[in-house]
């Protein structure tokens, strides 16, 4: 019986690297030997610094032709801290994609609202980028998009080199948020938390779908926010972060109730949740 | 799959006197690494039969046969630098499995839906695949086993190769699966009666008589989901230690953590993975120190809620098999039948 082993990292080469702010930077990426590699927005790879270990990351970019594709990494634990070292050129163990990423095909024909929080932005933009894409091409297959962020300070805002782009796509609305402006620095957007900027925004319940990504405590205040504003629970994704050792259901550790965060998440419809009996938000 | 010949020619009742278990385990011996259960301290541990006798009236184990199908510490791959080259310490004869009870057996065939799935694990499947199981009815009960509450003891019929029950000076061996027939054709065991059953099912009715815990399972799933707040949580923040040894002891846990060990060289190494506990502190815990399950309460229920409720969506099957390791390993005696039924208020 030959099996193929999904604990062992493929080598991917890194060519290029982007620091996004004082403790973020993204890496682009690409497989030395794998051919074959699909992604769909949303999903994550198990990364390996060999002799620091594994960690579960998001994919930040679009699935994109010539087979690169982003990370965008906040140095803060054991992996990632020790990822801030590698240079451009340097190697590292990439397995996946893995996970059940945001509902694409659902989003066909809909309004779409983006709720992120620091670097929950990050597997969001494979979906903005895919969004954009399309209605770049003239298909049309997804209505308007608003993209409400927020951040500590206008530095730790990811992405700055997008904004341009997206705001200046048909029909995509950017709100801009952060909690605290430091001193001497500009800053011509809102300053408070990101369900603040809910008064600003177009989106209306019945046509929208919800993407949301960020810290648990914000996620908890977006979707009451948005409860309360008569968006309904199975229009409203969220994105979780669990500890994961594995990313197949097999080591057990990022388990909410009955679901494996790795396969049946790391995005889930708020509806799904509220049926656990463990809570999430 | 059609039955060898061979199989379907052989006696599927056989008898082993018990002044020639020692035969029988030498002729296991020839063919297979044999593993039974032997004494340890007060104890009993499988362990590999070299020089030593299995000790077939044991009550227990204190870790189940799943130690040598998902060990506690196993190498995934080794690497130097980028270069990854996989690891498999499978065993190279197959391994018999003597003596293990009803309880253990259904245990495996959970981790067989474990380590299955649309993500094999080689390293379980491989292992998983050299193995014999020997099963033994249990004649005996001791005082936590709740396995006929479960529907998995004390008797067992299927998911053994062979199936052995102690008849006082002898053992009844009944044959299940090719495997099986063709290691007793290799001892030579001898047809046993077909009255030898009756025999068998009068020691087993009495074994089950003597079972004295119960796990009522009877709509768990409703009692769990209308009880995630009952104040016996609460109690169990300040009883649970939050040691993780129940999770150590039971057969049917899986879950693990994965560890990068460096050689002096600081380039090469190996990946490992080691048993983890849901019980632990640091089990659902991330970069920057957030905690899903910080409180012990929260740790404890999750085991009892993974056993008891998850596993059936997800395996398909209750997660616990009733061989009362975990209340027997407890130092602060929390005991998962007790639980139960004080949430249905017994």
């Amino acid at each position: 019986m030959t099996l193929i082993n999904p604990y062992k990292p493929e080598p991917a080469v890194i060519q290029a690297i982007r620091s996004e702010t004082p403790d973020t930077t993204t890496y682009t990426m690409k497989f030395r030997d794998l051919q074959e590699f699909s992604f769909e927005p949303g999903q994550f790879n198990m990364i390996t610094l060999f002799g620091y270990g594994e960690a579960p990351i998001s994919i930040s970019s679009a699935p994109s032709e010539d087979g690169t594709f982003e990370h965008t990494v906040r140095h803060v634990g054991n992996v990632t801290n020790a990822m801030a070292g590698l240079r451009e050129g340097d190697t590292l163990g990439v397995r996946g994609a893995y996970g059940t990423g945001w509902p694409m095909s659902q989003l066909e024909g809909q309004d779409v609202l983006i709720i992120a929080g620091g670097i929950g932005l990050a597997p969001l933009r494979p979906v903005i980028q895919a969004v954009i894409g399309d209605r770049r091409k003239g298909n049309g297959r997804y209505g308007s998009m608003e993209i409400l962020y927020g951040a500590r300070t206008p530095a730790d805002c990811l992405f700055k080199d997008d904004y341009e782009e997206w705001r200046s796509a048909e029909g995509v609305n950017l709100l801009l948020t952060v909690d605290a402006v430091p001193q001497g620095m500009d800053w011509e957007h809102n300053v408070g938390v990101v369900t603040a900027l809910f008064d600003q925004m177009k989106s209306r319940p019945a046509d929208t779908i919800v993407l949301t990504c960020g810290p648990e405590v914000m996620m908890k205040f977006v979707v009451r926010g948005l409860l309360e504003r008569g968006f309904s629970p199975d229009r409203l994704y969220l994105s979780l972060e669990r500890r994961m050792s594995c990313g197949v259901k097999k080591c057990g550790n990022c388990q909410i109730g009955s679901k494996f965060v790795c396969k049946d998440g790391p995005v889930f419809a708020y509806a799904e949740l509220m049926t656990l009996s463990e809570e999430v938000l | 799959m059609a039955m060898p010949r061979a199989f379907a020619e052989a006696q599927r009742l056989l008898r082993l006197d018990k002044s020639r278990l020692d035969d029988f385990v030498e002729a296991l011996k020839k063919v297979a690494d044999v593993y039974g259960p032997v004494r340890k301290g007060v104890q009993h541990s499988f362990q590999l039969l070299e020089d030593k006798r299995p000790e077939l009236d044991y009550h227990t184990t204190i870790l189940p046969p799943k130690k040598l199908l998902h060990e506690p510490f196993e190498k995934l791959f080794s690497f130097e630098e980028d270069r990854v080259e996989v690891v498999q310490s499978v065993p190279k004869r197959p391994q018999v499995l003597l003596g293990i009870h009803p309880c253990d057996v259904h245990a495996i065939e959970i981790l067989d839906q474990v380590y299955g799935g649309e993500y094999e694990d080689p390293y379980y499947q491989k292992r998983r695949e050299q193995t014999v199981i020997i099963a033994l009815n249990c004649t005996t009960v001791h005082d936590n086993c709740f396995c006929s509450s479960l529907g998995t003891g004390p008797e067992l019929k299927s998911g053994y190769d062979l199936l052995m029950t102690d008849l006082g000076d002898q053992f009844l061996v009944e044959v299940g699966t090719p495997r099986g027939a063709e290691l007793v054709a290799e001892a030579g065991l001898e047809p046993a009666p077909r009255v030898t059953l009756v025999d068998k099912e009068r020691r087993l009715s009495e074994a089950r008589n003597r079972l004295r815990k119960r796990l009522l399972t009877q709509d768990l799933d409703q009692l769990l989901k209308d009880n995630f707040r009952h104040p016996v949580w609460e109690e169990l923040r300040h009883e649970c230690l939050a040691c993780g040894s129940c999770t150590m002891v039971c057969p049917t846990c899986f879950c693990y953590n994965t560890v990068d060990v460096l050689n002096l060289d600081l380039k090469s190494g190996w990946r490992e993975r080691v048993w983890d506990s849901c019980l632990l502190l640091d089990y659902a815990q991330v970069a920057q120190g957030m905690n899903f399950r910080k409180d012990r309460d929260a740790r404890i229920k999750h085991r009892v809620y993974h056993k008891l409720v998850y596993y059936e969506p997800q395996f398909g099957t209750l997660g616990c098999v009733g061989c009362g390791r975990c209340i027997d390993t407890c130092i602060k005696g929390i005991d998962i039948t007790e639980i139960i039924r004080e949430l249905r208020g017994e």
